[in-house]
């Protein structure tokens, strides 16, 4: 696990080097959610509204939106493809995603239409670390650890 | 003429009537009239509003601050991006007659239309009006063409 100024950033995981992780799963299926940098800028999270489950989504569309006291946004998903499952808990308390972004708090399972090109805009490794460190700089972020 | 700051924010303004309008009018199921309001919107946001501060405003702010990195200029782009993507989405609530959904993403828009808006007119706006050699005028100049072009 790398961490920078206090963010933590798995080094297993793919990013669109803004908001958004992604995790490919077993069955073909990539799970999505927000990084630790993303859920520190949001502040603490108080709605979260994820699409239906059947719901089918075109590339860079947003398959959540989340607000805080301070901010609203979407997340958004870098391939197109049908939300087969949502994280049902984080509807009843987005604060989660503040606590466990990448555990607990996973947004949705999405089938990607293309599986085979789901993930040709998302970088994983050094060079999404180097990107997200950039990142965290430039919007001047210092992650907190939230632990409840 | 007014200074750029007094200018923006009243664009502002005038771009919060047009969502509201727009947003009444799927509230009373007229979805062709609530198309044709947030089709204004969107041009008078995307194609002027923003046009005007990505390609002027902002270039200014980072040329002063030294940086095309800065956090404020960084954190406002990302917001306009975002809110394209919003704007598309409320377009097809309208088109699918969905008005729970474009309820939804109204509620998402304009928080952070207030929040984006408030940092633009407290952080930005008043460091170019007191920063540049014109006040901003030249650029509220494109403001003022474009609210003047915006149809009815």
């Amino acid at each position: 696990m790398s961490e920078y100024r206090g963010c933590e950033l798995p080094e297993d995981l793919f990013y669109d080097l803004d908001y958004v992780w992604l995790r490919p799963e077993d069955d073909g299926t990539l799970t999505i959610g927000i990084t630790d940098p993303a859920q520190t800028m949001s502040g603490r999270l108080q709605k979260a509204r994820i699409k239906k489950i059947g719901t089918h989504l075109d590339a860079g569309r947003h398959v959540a939106t989340l607000e805080s006291g301070k901010w609203a946004g979407g997340v958004p998903v870098p391939f197109a493809g049908e939300v087969i499952a949502r994280n049902e808990a984080l509807l009843e308390d987005p604060h989660l995603i503040n606590v466990a972004p990448y555990s607990d708090a996973w947004i949705a399972r999405i089938k990607p239409d293309d599986p085979q090109h789901a993930l040709d805009n998302v970088k994983i490794g050094p060079e999404a670390i180097e990107a997200l460190e950039a990142w965290i700089k430039r919007y001047d972020v210092q992650c907190m650890r939230c632990s409840e | 003429m007014a200074d750029i700051d007094q200018i923006m924010q009243h664009d502002h303004e005038r771009l919060d009537q047009l969502l509201g309008q727009s947003a009444h009018a799927v509230s009373t199921g007229a979805w062709q009239e609530a198309a044709h309001l947030l089709e204004v919107f969107r041009h008078g946001i995307v194609d002027g509003h923003m046009m005007v501060e990505e390609s002027t405003l902002f270039p200014a702010f980072e040329h002063k601050e030294g940086g095309d990195d800065h956090p404020l200029t960084a954190l406002l782009r990302k917001g306009h991006r975002d809110l394209r993507i919003f704007f598309e989405e409320m377009a097809e609530a309208i088109q699918d007659q969905d008005a729970e959904t474009f309820d939804d993403l109204l509620s998402t828009v304009q928080t952070i239309l207030k929040q984006h808006d408030a940092k633009e007119e407290t952080e930005l706006y008043p460091y170019l009006a007191a920063a540049l050699p014109d006040r901003g005028k030249a650029a509220g100049k494109r403001i003022l063409a474009d609210e003047t072009e915006t149809p009815s």
